[in-house]
């Protein structure tokens, strides 16, 4: 299989950037997308270039690490699927693919296709967490949660933080990851103790990061690997009037 | 705290203008009447709404709501702009959501031009008395049916009113249901109750303002 990769080159968040485009040869259609530009590497190296940076860590699709824009989708062609996950058969044979890095502000280009998503980080300091007591772990079932509630909490809880929900929506608003680690806590009952305070905290840091408004395209819920459902941004904002009328 | 307010404003106010629309459809089907009948009953009513002090305050209310929606809008806009600075090369959004919700900026923009040019045709001459004098029928009512009559009998204006319409419909689709997720409501059986509705809403609203000018016009 031969394909040509259009990537993203920038070697400094304050240089300009271009595209470049690479031909590879010798690729397996079933390659995962990251062996394929681990190959394209290894033939930067051999003719003395400069590798492609791109980041990547559990390439199982749990991680969230390996966010790239390509074709112009998050993570590629399919639904609800990371960068790792995804395969060469899903393009044709001497198909031009096109790679960029995440397009946010708030998600500087570090370099080529790694962007700095500290922002998220900052928004989890501000409140997804709970206060717990440390020493001995506690009995598991001391506090009963009903299986609506869990499975609510877990699928919240089953973020990855990629950054696909940002990278996609027009306006780079980064309401899902907001509102999936809020709800994911404050549904259960160990997140009460904060939770007023987590809602208003940790919006208050996203919109201080330079996201923008969440107008609803819907575009991050088909884009996010974990299928987190845009109704966690509609429950965020009650969450967010109740904690702003009772806190 | 600005990232719900004026989220928040612009979902209000864009509810109270989708019950406003209600209303004004419901008036506009007398138009589909027979013109002897059509006539008496068009003006008495636009004479009792333009008399009633409750209707005045409600006048005021529509007038706010269409400025604080615009305002608000803009100021998410440029807000959301600013958030994205660099375009992707490639983008296709088309494959994840669609084209309306990605546009509601320019499908406003057509709507507040509708909004200008509908206001010059009717509040202008009628409550300002700008341009022609307007006359009175048989009862003593102001002749605003002729107005719209003879509106509706210039094909200009009739491709005009009927055609932007549609982009009324697709804002109006996408609009009604994400007022609704702003102000909190995430009911999911209740939310997909609501993109139902606001489906069937839109295409009433789209297809009913939209016919009555062609229907005038042949009638």
């Amino acid at each position: 299989m031969k394909v040509a990769f259009r990537i993203w080159r920038q070697d400094n968040p304050n240089e300009k950037g271009g595209f470049k485009e690479y031909q590879v040869d010798n690729l397996n259609a079933d390659m995962s997308f990251l062996e394929a530009l681990d190959h394209l590497n290894e033939l930067l190296v051999l003719r003395n270039e400069k590798v492609v940076a791109f980041e990547y860590d559990c390439r199982e699709g749990i991680c969230g690490q390996c966010g790239v824009f390509i074709n112009g989708r998050a993570h590629g062609p399919h639904d609800n699927v990371t960068t790792c996950q995804l395969h060469m058969r899903s393009f044709q044979d001497g198909e031009t693919i096109v790679i960029e890095p995440w397009r946010a502000k708030s998600f500087p280009v570090i370099k080529d296709l790694i962007v700095d998503r500290s922002a998220f980080d900052r928004i989890i300091e501000q409140g997804g967490y709970i206060s717990a007591k440390t020493g001995t772990a506690p009995e598991a079932n001391a506090i009963p949660i009903g299986k609506e509630i869990s499975d609510r909490a877990m699928d919240a809880a089953a973020c990855i933080g990629c950054g696909a929900c940002v990278a996609t929506c027009k306006n780079s608003s980064a309401a899902l990851f907001t509102s999936a680690k809020i709800n994911h806590l404050n549904l259960l009952p160990q997140g009460q103790p904060e939770a007023y305070r987590r809602v208003i905290e940790m919006t208050a840091q996203m919109a201080k990061e330079g996201f923008g408004h969440c107008t609803f395209t819907g575009a991050c819920e088909v884009e996010c690997p974990e299928g987190i459902s845009i109704t966690n941004i509609a429950e965020m904002n009650a969450r967010y009037f109740k904690a702003k009328i009772f806190s | 705290m600005e990232l719900f307010f004026r989220k928040s404003m612009i979902a209000v106010t864009g509810l109270f203008l989708c019950l406003f629309l209600i209303v004004h459809l419901s008036a506009n089907c007398i138009l589909l009447l027979p013109e002897e009948v059509a006539r008496g009953l068009y003006n008495s009513y636009s004479t009792t709404l333009r008399e009633n002090p409750l209707i005045k305050i409600v006048a005021y209310a529509l007038y706010l709501s269409i400025l604080l929606h615009v305002v608000y809008a803009l100021l998410v806009s440029l807000r959301n702009k600013k958030a994205k600075p660099t375009k992707y090369a490639v983008n296709r959004s088309s494959e994840n959501s669609t084209w309306a919700s990605q546009n509601m900026g320019l499908l406003g923009a057509f709507i507040l031009l509708f909004i200008v040019v509908h206001l010059a045709n009717f509040w202008a001459r009628i409550k300002l008395g700008m341009g022609d004098v307007v006359g009175t029928d048989a009862l003593g009512n102001v002749d605003v049916y002729a107005v719209t009559s003879s509106l509706f009998h210039n094909i200009y204006y009739v491709i005009f009113y009927s055609f932007l319409m549609i982009p009324l419909g697709f804002h109006l689709h996408h609009g009604l249901k994400s007022a609704f997720k702003t102000l909190g409501f995430y009911h999911k059986a209740g939310l997909r109750l609501v993109a139902k509705i606001a489906l069937i809403y839109a295409v009433i609203m789209s297809v009913g303002f939209g016919i009555i000018p062609l229907i005038v016009y042949f009638k």
